[in-house]
Formats: C-alpha cells, structure tokens, sequence
C-alpha cells in the first residue's frame, strides 16, 4: 500500500472508527483512572489504591459479582439452549414455518423495559398466573412471583428477549450445513443426539459462541430488569455502581465498573472456551 | 409417526404456546390501560368493570410523556442521521478498500457493543462532567448514541458497499460519469436498502435505549424510555404504565415491518436494475 492510501484509508476511518476508539477509550480509560482515586469530581485526584482495598473487603461486592455472573451465565445457557432445538426444527423449511419463525422472534422488538412491565404484569400477585394457578386447583392462595429471592424471574425475562437473538444467529447457522453431511451420518447409523453433538453442534459452534458471549455481556450487566423485577435482597453490578454513583461515590462506582468489565470480558470468553470445550469432546481445537 | 404429522403437532403446540407467550401479556397491557379510575379491575373480575380511554388522556395531560415523546422523536431521527454520516465512510473503506489489517479494526468496530452499556452511561457522564458540559444534555446524548449504535451503522452498510459491483462503476466511468454521477448511477441504487436499513434500526435502538439517556438525562431530560421506568418505581400505578409501555412499542412494530420489506428487497442485482 502506498502512504496516499493509508492517508485516504486513515480519513475514511477516523469519524466512524476513529470515534468508537477514542470516545469508548475514553470511558474505560476514565474507568480505571478513578478506580484508583484520579479525576476526581468532588475532592483531590490522587494516586491510590484505598477504593479497591475497601471494596474488596466489602461481602455486598462479592455478594453482587457472584449474582452477577449467575444471571450473565444462566441467562447465557438457557436462552442458547432453547434456542438449538428451535434452530434445528426451523432448519427446513415447512408449511407454517415462517410464522413460527417470525412468532419466536417477536420478542426482538420489544423494548427491554417494556418486556419487564409485560412480565411483572403477567406474575403479580393478583395477576393471571397466579389466578390461573389457583383455577387449576394447584395453589390455594396467590404466590409472591415478583422480586422473587434466587432471581428466577429475572432468568425468565432474559431468556424471553434474548433467545430470539440466539435464534437468529443459530438459524442461519444450522441452516448452513448441507444435507449430504447429515444424510451420511444417518447411513452410518447415528442417532439424533449423535448427529447434533458430532455434526451440527461443532459446525455450528461460532454462531453459539457468538450468542453465548453477547447474551452473557448484557445480562451478567443488566440493571432494569433487576431493579423492576429482580430480588430485593440482591444487586447486580450495574445496580451497585449507579447506587455508588449517584450517592457521589464516583470512585467507588469505578472499581465496580471496571469489575464489570472484566466480568463480562473474562467470564464471555471462558464461556466461550468451555462451549467449545464441552461440544468438541473434551477438545479445544 | 411420519415426520410432517410430528410438524404438525409441533407447529400447533407452539403457536398455542407463542400465542399465550405474546397475547396474553399485550392483551393484559391493553386492557390495564383502559382501566377507567371509577371502578378498579379487582382479581375477582375477569375483564375491567368500566373501560375508557381516561388514562390515556390523562397520561397525555398530567406526566411529562409530551415532552418525553418530544425529546424521543426528536433524538432518534437526529442520532439515525448524524450515526449514518459519521458510519459511512468506514464503511466504505471496510467494504471497498482492501488494506493489512482490515479484519482486526472491523472487529474493534464492534467495542461500544462489548463494554457493557451502564459503564459506557455512568464514565461518559463522568467525562462530560469534568469537560464542564454538562449543560448540553441533549447533545450529550445524541453524541453518546451516535458512538454506541455506529457498530449497526458500519456493519450494514458495509455490507452494502461490498455489493456495489465493480462493472456498475467501470461502465459509469468508461461512459464519461463524473464522480458525483458515478455515486448517483452505480453506488445510490445498490446502497440504498442499506441506508434505509441503517437508519431504521440505529432509529429503533435509539427510541428504546435506556441507560445513557437515563444517566446522562437524569433528571430533567425524559425520553420515553425513562419516563416508562420511572413510573415503574416508586409511584408504581399500573394502568398508567401499561399506558406507556404500549407507547413505546408501537414505533418498534411499524418500523420493523418496513425493514422487513427493505431487507426482502435488499438483493443487489434487483437494487441496482441489473442482474
């Protein structure tokens, strides 16, 4: 390449890329300098390791990044989980598949917000599962569904808008293998399960990979749904740094942020390994 | 069982599921925003005893949701415009231009949606603070959007650029077409799905985005989005919710379905009259 085209190549990218980097640069950069007492907005910027000391000596932390990577993870698995089966069925496709398809993915357009007011609705403690429930004779009184302690209802809701995004990306996927390679694994005799774990699942292992990591990084740092739905005797990450940040503590709101990015950076790429690892066979190549 | 017969019960077995998955909760949003105030909806009764458009009058008339669909309609075109201008031309160089290295920027292209959105939210009002402008909320948000929603902006209409083809803009040239009528000819027809594609989805996202314009907003500055999560807190009255919710959701159905139409049609032979 000539200097002319790097200087031409340099132009076109600087107001698009150019910005992501310096604008999120900028956050992480801010991030970790006032986790370690610098820009401070309300005293003296100096150099120190006391927010992180104490925070490391606080249980709420470790309580919040423990609740953290259950729900990124769980939420992560399920939605995945749900979504190959899915994939698998939708793979050809038949009369009627297209609804169901579209159906699935109705979720996608709903806004975050507006999929936690749906659901808080649906499991109140007057709502119609509750009433449904006792219909059936199988409660006798209404249960409390809402802000329940182990964060299933948060699982619930993750799993509910971000499986169709699973969905999305397995399908096309799935849909990518021939069906010479499948018919052939059926001629030598495998079974559905073997046909998915030796064929489909490592053929198809980037795509879950990428759902895996992109569903973890934004449930491991939810806030809404947590603070509408989730356990009030818990908080997540994202919940305890705005706590921090609006109570002014903005270094105290760094160390919690900077933790959770590297919640969601370390703990999407162990995912990511630990899915190829378990879909290969016990092998990471 | 033969496999269409097991299609079958799938099929409808799924869509009683899918149904109760989608119906049920909108119809239950439909009918708490038609709650009139005279008679509460009580759990003995099945549907609201009175039913009127009260709530929304009163939404309309009493909460902030007029300024709220104000700043949100006025945010998102703004961020869909400003994402696509500032999106373009890495997007060209992503899409035309073969350089060492291409891969690896395409991928750091994807940061704003890898760091999760409350860190971005909380610094980015961290650095606007000790810039001293806070004052500007609005643009402070429509700049903030404009950075986090580029990677859909790049991603589509790189796509697009790699489709122009080559023989389209050699003819053009070969023909005498300036540059301005080369874009016209051979860039414009295929690239327009693409453009359309971009602005309405940095639009959707932008509508529906909640943690910037909640941080860097907070408190005078409402969009739809915050002002739905704020009446989920605290005051908590369900009918006035179900009121915005449904607000909020109805651009997202419109929009989609144009851009469903849009990506059906989004072939580069048919986009750009050749085949």
């Amino acid at each position: 390449m000539t200097l002319r085209k790097w200087v031409t190549v340099i132009a076109l990218l600087t107001p698009g890329l150019g910005l992501i980097i310096a604008m999120i640069g900028t956050v992480v950069y801010m991030a970790i300098a006032q986790s370690f007492g610098l820009y401070s907005l309300l005293g003296d910027s100096e150099f120190s390791t006391e927010f992180w000391d104490k925070m490391l000596g606080r249980r709420a932390y470790y309580k919040s990044v423990k609740y953290s990577l259950y729900i990124g993870t769980f939420s992560a698995i399920l939605s995945v989980a749900l979504a190959y089966p899915l994939a698998i069925w939708l793979r050809k496709p038949f009369k009627g598949s297209l609804a169901v398809g579209a159906i699935l993915k109705a979720p996608l357009l709903v806004p975050g917000l507006v999929a936690a007011f749906l659901f808080i609705n649906v499991i109140s403690y007057n709502g119609i599962l509750n009433q449904f429930m006792q219909w059936l004779g199988l409660w006798d009184e209404p249960h409390r569904l809402q802000n329940d302690r182990n964060g299933f209802g948060i699982l619930v809701l993750q799993t509910w808008k971000q499986m169709p995004f699973a969905l999305l990306l397995l399908t096309s996927a799935v849909q990518g293998i021939s069906d010479d390679i499948l018919d052939a694994a059926r001629d030598l005799g495998a079974g559905t399960f073997a046909r998915f774990r030796k064929i489909i699942a490592p053929m198809t292992i980037s795509a879950m990979q990428a759902a895996l990591v992109i569903i973890f990084i934004g449930a491991v740092a939810d806030f809404s749904f947590q603070v509408i739905a989730g356990p009030t005797n818990r908080q997540s990450l994202a919940q305890f740094m705005v706590f921090f940040k609006d109570s002014g503590r903005w270094h105290d709101a760094a160390v919690v942020g900077v933790t959770l990015m590297g919640a969601a950076l370390f703990g999407s790429a162990l995912l990511a390994v630990a899915a190829r690892f378990v879909l290969k066979g016990g092998r990471l190549k | 069982m033969s496999q269409s017969t097991i299609n079958k019960i799938l099929l409808y077995v799924l869509i009683a599921v899918c149904a109760l998955w989608l119906v049920i909760p909108f119809t239950m949003a439909v009918l708490w925003s038609l709650v009139d105030p005279a008679e509460p909806w009580t759990a003995d009764k099945l549907l609201p005893p009175v039913m009127s458009t009260y709530r929304w009058s009163h939404m309309w008339a009493n909460s902030s949701l007029k300024p709220a669909l104000i700043n949100s309609y006025i945010l998102a075109p703004s961020v869909a415009v400003v994402t696509l201008i500032l999106a373009a031309p890495t997007a060209y160089a992503f899409g035309r231009i073969q350089f060492p290295g291409r891969e690896v920027v395409k991928l750091i292209a994807l940061l704003p949606l890898v760091v999760p959105g409350f860190v971005t939210a909380v610094f980015f009002t961290s650095i606007i603070f000790q810039m001293g402008l806070h004052a500007s909320r609005f643009g402070a948000i429509l700049f903030a959007h404009s950075v986090i929603l580029m990677p859909y902006a790049i991603r589509i209409l790189t796509v697009s650029f790699e489709q122009v083809r080559q023989d389209h803009i050699d003819a053009a040239r070969d023909l005498g077409a300036s540059v301005i009528e080369r874009w016209k000819v051979a860039y414009l027809p295929a690239l327009k799905p693409g453009i359309m594609a971009a602005l309405l989805i940095v639009f959707i996202q932008s509508i529906e985005e909640f943690a910037i314009a909640f941080i860097v907003g907070s408190p005078s500055f409402v969009t739809v989005p915050t002002l739905l999560f704020s009446t989920l807190g605290q005051d908590f009255v369900r009918p006035n919710a179900a009121v915005l919710a449904l607000i909020l959701i109805v651009p997202n159905v419109i929009m989609m379905l144009i851009l469903e139409r849009l990506l059906k049609s989004a072939n580069p032979s048919l986009s750009s009259g050749k085949g």
